[in-house]
């Protein structure tokens, strides 16, 4: 079994009226990068605070590196980096001060310091004070501040939110490196699919704060398959043909609509369709994106 | 652990004008009692013939209580603004650091910041009795140094309490609303029962039962201080 570094079990914050966390079950396994997503207000940042000890769990019990966190959070929060939300930042101190305010903390040697900045490439940036900084570079800061410490576990709360593409485009690569390079374990939430999509391994579905779907991100891609469509040039025929076949499927605008199959079924069809001098024009495969997916699993609150 | 965060804490200050603010208050009250001194020279010396160093310290010592509360609360204010102006707590204390250390860190911080200006306060009381001809022979050391920390020490409640809202009230309207209220209030505390802790700075200084008071002033200080760390060490981080 590989070692999960995030455990929660039954995680429950209940503010006055408002369930923001309801019965949340992680798991994230050592070298994975788990995507957790979820619309805004599900309750993704307020999982991550308890995570981070920043609040405390109404109920529930949550254990990183297999530690719990209440009786060692000193050791694990050593051995974890976080960027929660927006960049926190001295806007009047520079880069390397603002660095240097955390080792001075963390401890560690100084010279990690321009190592961090060197990963996230604001080396030429760093005497500037922050608040003359671009979002991006904030939050690169952000990432840096969350390096700094030679994490084993990254927790990532909306990084790229409010960035531009190029800038999305940088964190990412950023964060895909992380396991390859450094051996970090990624938690990284996200209230867009797509963004989490080309760089997680694993996902987490969150809505009204219960976790509606846990599972590899190849899982929640098969789902998106709903079938074939077929242009030919005898359509009435041909659909005779499949149907024999066993396939299931219907005749509309002229081509033939089928339910997804097997790849060895589809080839056997369009073999059979030309052996009888059918021409084929086009096979189709339909695919709901993954934001259609994403957005009837919010939507429904239920299991695909 | 307090020593790192405080470490931290001492960057993370710079350029927030408070090392200003904290030479202004007590360079302040010397240059006006300067103003005072100068304006009628012959008529105060004449009047303090006898001891000319002790009228001097009775004119500056009515305004420290207002200048030390005021400090404090600003002082606080100040520090505590560093941490909410980003909302830098949420990294702050995700840092593999003790909200107790923290805590303790910032009560130190902000005690050798008024400890600063209590020294400056004493310097340029000396330097001003001087400059008006009085004998450096006849300095009152002792005195010059307990116009200032003596007041200090009684005034710890007033630290504690305005450090603890400081660092928990987002919000600094209020922390410094409270603190300049009380500043104001306390021109009038001759005029309060003894047991006002806005009367102990004087009562310190003047007597009488001035150990008993400073000795009041570090217990009320330490309790306030211990239910502001709890309270802090509880608290949801937002």
């Amino acid at each position: 079994m590989t070692e999960l570094v995030i455990q929660t079990k039954g995680l429950y914050k209940i503010y006055k009226k408002r369930a923001a966390v309801v019965d949340l079950n992680l798991e994230i396994a050592r070298g994975d990068i788990y995507g957790f997503l979820g619309p805004n207000g599900a309750g993704k940042t307020t999982t991550i605070r308890m995570l981070l000890g920043l609040i405390q769990p109404t109920r529930g019990a949550i254990h990183l590196f297999g530690k719990d966190l209440k009786s060692e959070k000193m050791d694990i929060l050593r051995r974890t980096g976080s960027l929660v939300e927006y960049p926190s930042y001295y806007g009047h101190l520079t880069a390397v001060e603002n660095l240097e305010a955390i080792r001075r903390i963390t401890g560690g040697p100084k010279s990690r310091i321009s190592e961090v900045l060197e990963i996230v490439s604001l080396t030429k940036e760093a005497k500037r004070p922050v608040k003359g900084y671009s979002l991006g570079m904030k939050q690169r800061l952000g990432i840096a501040a969350a390096l700094l410490n030679n994490p084993e576990l990254l927790i990532l709360d909306e990084p790229t939110n409010g960035l531009d593409p190029s800038g999305i485009h940088e964190i990412r690569e950023l964060i895909k490196n992380m396991p390859r390079q450094y051996g970090i374990t990624v938690l990284v939430s996200s209230h867009l699919l797509g963004e989490v999509e080309q760089m997680a391994d694993k996902v987490g579905i969150i809505r009204e704060g219960r976790m509606v779907f846990q599972d590899t991100i190849d899982n929640l891609v098969s789902t998106a398959s709903s079938g074939f469509r077929l242009s030919v040039s005898e359509p009435e025929a041909a659909l005779g043909l499949a149907l024999d076949l066993g396939c299931e499927g219907v005749l509309r605008n002229q081509m033939l609509e089928l339910e997804s199959m097997q790849d060895a079924k589809i080839a056997l069809l369009v073999k059979r369709l030309v052996e009888n001098q059918h021409a084929v024009y086009r096979v189709e495969e339909q695919r709901r994106s993954l934001e259609d997916i994403f957005m009837q699993i919010v939507g429904e609150g239920s299991r695909v | 652990m307090m020593f790192r965060a405080l470490s931290a804490d001492w960057l993370k200050i710079r350029g927030k004008g408070i090392w200003f603010l904290a030479a202004l208050g007590p360079v302040g009250l010397a240059a006006m009692q300067g103003l005072n001194f100068g304006l009628r020279y012959d008529y105060l010396m004449k009047s303090y013939a006898a001891d000319p160093w002790g009228g001097l310290l009775e004119n500056v010592l009515f305004f420290v209580p207002i200048a030390l509360f005021l400090g404090i609360t600003l002082v606080c204010s100040l520090m505590a603004n560093v941490e909410h102006q980003l909302s830098s707590w949420k990294q702050l204390l995700a840092l593999p650091i003790s909200r107790t250390a923290v805590f303790s860190a910032k009560f130190v911080q902000a005690f050798l910041i008024l400890c600063v200006s209590c020294l400056l306060l004493s310097i340029s009381t000396a330097v001003l009795g001087i400059i008006l001809g009085m004998g450096a022979d006849q300095m009152p050391y002792v005195d010059l140094l307990r116009i200032g920390f003596v007041q200090l020490f009684a005034a710890l409640p007033m630290l504690a309490f305005q450090l603890w809202m400081s660092l928990t009230l987002k919000n600094q309207g209020i922390a410094v609303g409270i603190g300049i209220t009380a500043s104001v209030v306390s021109m009038f505390a001759l005029q309060f029962p003894d047991w006002i802790p806005l009367k102990w700075p004087l009562l310190a200084y003047m007597g009488p039962g001035e150990a008993r008071v400073i000795g009041a002033g570090l217990l009320l200080g330490a309790v306030i201080a211990c239910a502001g760390l709890i309270h802090f060490n509880r608290k949801d981080v937002d």
